[in-house]
């Protein structure tokens, strides 16, 4: 990196401390620095940190210097005499009251700790200040202690001030250090700390680097404001260049459902075919839910274990004349459909049965009877209800894609032309197959089956001609094609999800986090 | 509709040549199924059927005879038993009173086939798929199985009181009378249903009064189990539709045949009239010739295949056919009575032919998509919403009772009408939502660790229970926003929907209501132009706890119709 991209990469921070040891042009310290630059050390020690790191600056020299202070100990033993000065005036008063006392007289006493008591009796016999005489008990010798003494001054004086070891007598240095805190024994009175004081120089480069920062008059700021542009001022800054490639913070954005994502690019990719959107009522009657599609009213899918029923009220008021009575004529001898029908009594009540949508056929089913455009091509994205127990590959309610097509070039292979369509569309897939289905409202019925790019072969859909048992008591005259989409595991897939529940999930998180392209 | 398991070598029999796994499953077309699964091991093929009119094909026998026509493209077998003219020797005599419980009965005796474990194996199958799917429980049709050597005929099919007959049926040990039956057999106690309200019950006796069977209960242990070696069978089929009766019973005759068995029919007279007669020999083809005219065929396939190549077609699959130059006269085999349509005559030819022999032509007539002006309104408004910085939602729009009424403080008569579900599977999913702000709560209470703040919003579909409407209720699309964060307040969302009617064109105003779901005082419809738009308020903090949401949470709701253009 040169020079002046060096400069410009430099924090605010990193600019004082190189302008002041390029001023000063000697080596200066933290604390020197950070008096200079009116800077706490933290920030100093973060800017020497930086500046280290790119090689502008080093350490010239280090002091390394050690200053006593006084433990809490320490403190009580300045306050109230130190073990050596209680045994000295306990021995002295026991001698005017004339009654002798023993080492673990002494021992026995609140203020200091067995181990304490038995070191200061140590010392003091080692400098011939007591003795021991018959019956174990204690007497002043009359020679003083050094060590008392000395203690007794060093722990006044450094009650005041810390000091430095160095600036101590030598016999002195000896006193502090058997008495100073050290690893295994802290009960001490003084303690040593150590510091190192490092003296920092500009390199070669920080030399350079250092001369631009002095000579710069140019204020640096991190954040452009309003009045800077107002009054021009931002001519005479420099603006901080960022550490770009960190993290930025989160934020809650607006967005689009994934999956709803995933079903508007579906509306889009068939209103982009020609279809017309249709829509329907979630409560239903039977009538158009499954009869008007032909499913006579003993068919095994018409369960109360498949469908579920409204509870109040229970049925609709009626149902549109004359789609009742054709649809009721289909069912049972065919009508005028040129069918044979089901051969069974049709039961008109029934057919205002309500239900919940269970299939989105039956949005097709009211487009017929509404006198639809010829030709014509409607979808729906319906939401439907099954009689499921709930698991992960049920949902309680899920979306079903279909539609119809009318026309009068409307035939099996013009059915098959759509479906390709579809898989291309749909599935981006280039091969797809067709196999005999059963649908009860189409014939010839056709599932569909891609391959798809990510996912092999797969079903893509079903399809068939709609019955004429179910288009003409509708009014059409016209072939019809209707046609359902399974689009549910291409979601899935793409999302990354493996539950269908979770395409409707409560956990706003998992929400959040759904992303994959379609 | 059916899964079925086949057999590997008893399907290779039944074909007549060596087959491999995936010959079967190309061939499966023919018969709308589906490979479900394959153990090698034990040779079983689990097969799904499609097609609830074609019980043929629920069954090896049936699959292997369509595969069979189509590999040898000719005329399928004969089946001679349906067309002989002697008067068969066995007999069974239905009851006057009959018609009143359980009218129709069909049987065939089928001798010269001893029955292999596979074989065995197949009947039950047949026999529970038939009376389960097919006869929707037994109750419109059941099947029984006998031996037929313990049999003395002619048996009679009548009626006796419930306390009146007892025999041993299958899974006891010691004679129970009918009654008895009904209450501590497990069949009795599944079926019984089918015959409440009936002071005499069906039961079928031989001619030394011996029972053979309770239909559609159960069979008698004595004469009503068939063993793997039976060589001489009856088959019986009972039932409350004539024509579904006779075809369950043609079906066990032409399978029992393919597999070797020689069929004697058996006569069966009704003190009754039915549809063919008061004497039918069974089994009995009902089917009868229908005129198909070619156009129909060929203007549903969108190809002029000609009259030869559809009669070849259909031949191969099993049709009787007679053709003219523009008319065919087609029949089906006495197992099917499925042809309602000309066409159901045209599928049948495309899947003879196979679909992949039509070539895709693409639809060229010109049509204008569009979506409806609901949906473009939605979707203007989720673009706004997303633009505000809402993360849209997509709830399931079946939810609790308790969620739409109890925890929204909406317990007051007057309030809180959701359409329910009368047959509840669960209390969860009982109920479609009324409004979306449940939906949105819910969200808010399972994501209370989600990084905040939290904007969320639906548009989605609710019904609202109203009598006046044909169905006793509508189905609106609604926008459901919410806010929830330490200061989240009425203010908040007000901006938000403030500029949303700005930009929708909507001068309103805000009306103080009465909402239990919301604070006193800080909740209000929105009204423009002498309509409710809909409401805007803070949550009441007892609707908070009820969910355990500890954020304030302001929301609104909106009509989107409201704000739709007339279409």
């Amino acid at each position: 990196m040169n020079t002046a991209s060096l400069y410009d990469s430099l924090h605010p921070l990193e600019v004082q401390v190189l302008a002041a040891l390029s001023q000063s042009g000697e080596a200066r310290s933290d604390d020197a620095l950070a008096q200079t630059c009116q800077l706490d050390l933290s920030q100093i020690s973060m800017a020497v940190g930086w500046l280290s790191a790119k090689a502008l600056l080093c350490v010239e020299s280090e002091t390394r210097t050690v200053t006593v202070v006084l433990t809490e100990i320490g403190e009580t033993y300045a306050m109230d005499g130190a073990p050596l000065e209680w045994i000295v005036d306990s021995i002295k008063s026991a001698t005017q009251s004339a009654t002798p006392i023993s080492v673990k007289d002494l021992q026995t006493n609140e203020r200091f700790q067995p181990t304490e008591i038995s070191r200061a009796i140590g010392v003091l016999k080692k400098e011939l200040a007591i003795r021991l005489v018959a019956g174990g008990y204690l007497e002043l010798t009359g020679v003083s202690s050094p060590t008392l003494q000395s203690l007794k001054r060093l722990l006044h004086q450094l009650r005041a001030t810390t000091q430095d070891l160095q600036e101590f007598q030598e016999f002195e240095q000896q006193i502090l250090r058997q008495f100073s805190v050290k690893r295994g024994n802290t009960h001490e009175p003084f303690r040593f700390e150590e510091h190192i004081e490092r003296r920092y120089a500009l390199t070669d480069e920080g030399k350079t680097v250092g001369g631009l920062c002095q000579s710069s008059p140019i204020e640096e700021v991190s954040q452009l404001t309003p009045e800077m542009l107002k009054d021009g001022s931002w001519r005479d800054k420099r603006f901080r260049k960022y550490t770009i490639n960190l993290s930025p913070p989160r934020v809650a954005s607006g967005r689009r459902h994934p999956y709803r994502a995933f079903l508007d690019l579906v509306k889009r990719r068939l209103v982009g075919m020609g279809f017309q959107e249709m829509r329907g009522p979630l409560v239903e009657t039977e009538f158009w839910d499954m009869d008007a599609l032909f499913m006579p009213q003993f068919h095994p899918a018409r369960d109360i274990h498949d469908v579920y029923f409204v509870k109040n009220p229970s049925h609709a008021d009626h149902i549109p004349e004359p789609f009742l009575s054709h649809v009721s004529e289909a069912h049972e001898h065919g009508g005028s459909t040129g069918s044979t029908g089901w051969g069974y009594q049709y039961d008109r009540d029934r057919a205002r049965r309500l239900v919940l949508r269970s299939q989105g056929t039956a949005v097709s089913a009211r487009t017929l009877a509404s006198n639809p455009d010829v030709p014509g091509k409607y979808f729906s994205i319906a939401r439907c209800f099954r009689y499921d127990q709930v698991d992960a590959t049920h949902a309680t309610d899920f979306f079903q894609v279909e539609g119809i097509v009318l026309g009068n070039d409307i035939h099996f292979r013009t059915l098959l032309g759509l479906l390709t369509l579809f898989a291309k569309e749909m599935a981006q897939a280039r091969e797809s197959r067709f196999l005999p289905a059963y649908f009860p409202f189409t014939e010839p019925s056709v599932e569909l089956h891609v391959r798809h790019p990510q996912l092999g072969w797969m079903e893509l859909g079903g399809a068939g001609l709609l019955r004429p048992e179910v288009t003409n008591p509708l009014g059409v005259t016209v072939p019809v094609i209707a046609w359902g989409l399974g689009l549910d595991r291409m979601a899935m897939v793409a999302l990354g999800v493996h539950d269908i529940r979770d395409l409707f999930s409560s956990d706003l998180e998992k929400v959040r986090n759904m992303r994959g392209t379609f | 509709m059916p899964t079925i398991s086949i057999y590997h070598k008893d399907f290779e029999q039944l074909v007549g040549r060596e087959v491999t796994i995936e010959d079967i499953e190309t061939w499966l077309s023919l018969v709308k199924g589906e490979l479900k699964d394959h153990t090698p091991a034990t040779g079983e093929i689990r097969v799904e059927l499609q097609d609830s009119n074609r019980p043929d094909l629920w069954g090896i026998e049936g699959i292997a005879r369509q595969i069979r026509m189509a590999l040898s493209d000719a005329m399928p077998s004969s089946y001679a038993f349906f067309s002989s003219r002697a008067r068969p020797k066995r007999r069974v005599m239905v009851s006057a009173g009959m018609e009143q419980v359980r009218p129709f009965l069909a049987a065939a005796c089928a001798s010269g086939y001893a029955v292999t474990a596979d074989g065995l194996t197949q009947l039950i199958q047949a026999q529970e798929k038939l009376a389960d799917i097919f006869g929707r429980k037994r109750s419109t049709i059941s099947i029984g199985l006998y031996r037929l050597e313990a049999i003395q005929f002619p048996v009679t099919y009548g009626l006796v009181q419930p306390h009146a007959a007892s025999f041993v049926p299958l899974g006891f040990e010691e004679k129970l009378t009918l009654q008895d039956i009904l209450s501590v057999h497990p069949k009795g106690m599944e079926y019984g249903h089918i015959l409440e309200g009936q002071e005499s019950l069906p039961l079928l006796w031989d001619k030394e009064g011996q029972v053979l069977s309770f239909p559609p209960i159960i069979n008698s242990r004595d004469v009503g189990q068939v063993q793997v070696g039976d060589s001489q069978l009856l088959i019986e089929v009972t039932g409350t539709d004539l024509r579904m009766v006779i075809l369950a019973l043609n079906i066990f005759a032409v399978n029992l045949a393919d597999r070797g068995a020689t069929i004697d029919p058996v006569e069966v007279l009704y003190p009754y009239a039915t549809e063919f007669g008061k004497t039918i020999r069974m089994p009995f083809d009902f089917s009868s010739p229908q005129r198909v005219p070619l156009h129909a065929i060929e203007s549903a396939l969108g190809l002029p295949l000609g009259t030869d190549v559809i009669k070849q077609a259909l031949t191969a699959y099993g049709y009787e056919v007679k053709a003219s130059r523009h008319q065919l006269s087609v029949r089906l085999p006495p197992y099917r009575n499925d042809l309602l349509h000309a066409v159901d005559v045209a599928e049948d030819v495309a899947i003879s032919r196979g679909y992949e022999s039509f070539a895709p032509e693409m639809p060229v007539q010109f049509t204008v998509g569009s979506l409806s002006p609901l949906e473009e309104t939605s979707d203007l408004i989720r673009d706004y919403m997303v633009g505000c910085g809402f993360q849209e939602m997509f709830s399931n729009i079946l939810m609790a009772r308790e969620d739409l009424v109890d925890r929204m403080k909406l317990t007051d008569p007057n309030e809180g009408h959701v359409v329910e579900v009368d047959n509840v599977m669960s209390q969860h999913y009982s109920c479609l939502r009324s409004w979306i702000i449940p939906s949105l709560l819910q969200i808010e209470s399972a994501s209370n660790r989600a990084f905040y703040p939290h904007r969320l919003f639906e548009v989605g579909e609710v019904a609202i229970p109203d009598l006046s409407q044909e169905l006793g209720s509508q189905t609106l699309v609604r926008l459901g926003a919410l806010v929830a964060n330490p200061a989240a307040n009425f203010s908040e969302v007000h901006t938000y929907l403030d500029l949303l009617l700005y930009y929708f064109v909507r001068p309103y105003t805000l009306e103080p209501m009465q909402h239990h779901s919301f604070m006193p005082g800080r909740v209000g419809k929105i009204l423009s132009q002498e309509r409710t738009l809909g409401f805007i308020g803070e949550l009441h903090p007892e609707v908070l706890e009820a969910w355990q949401i500890s954020m304030p949470v302001a929301v609104f709701e909106l009509d989107v119709g409201e704000l739709t253009r007339e279409g």
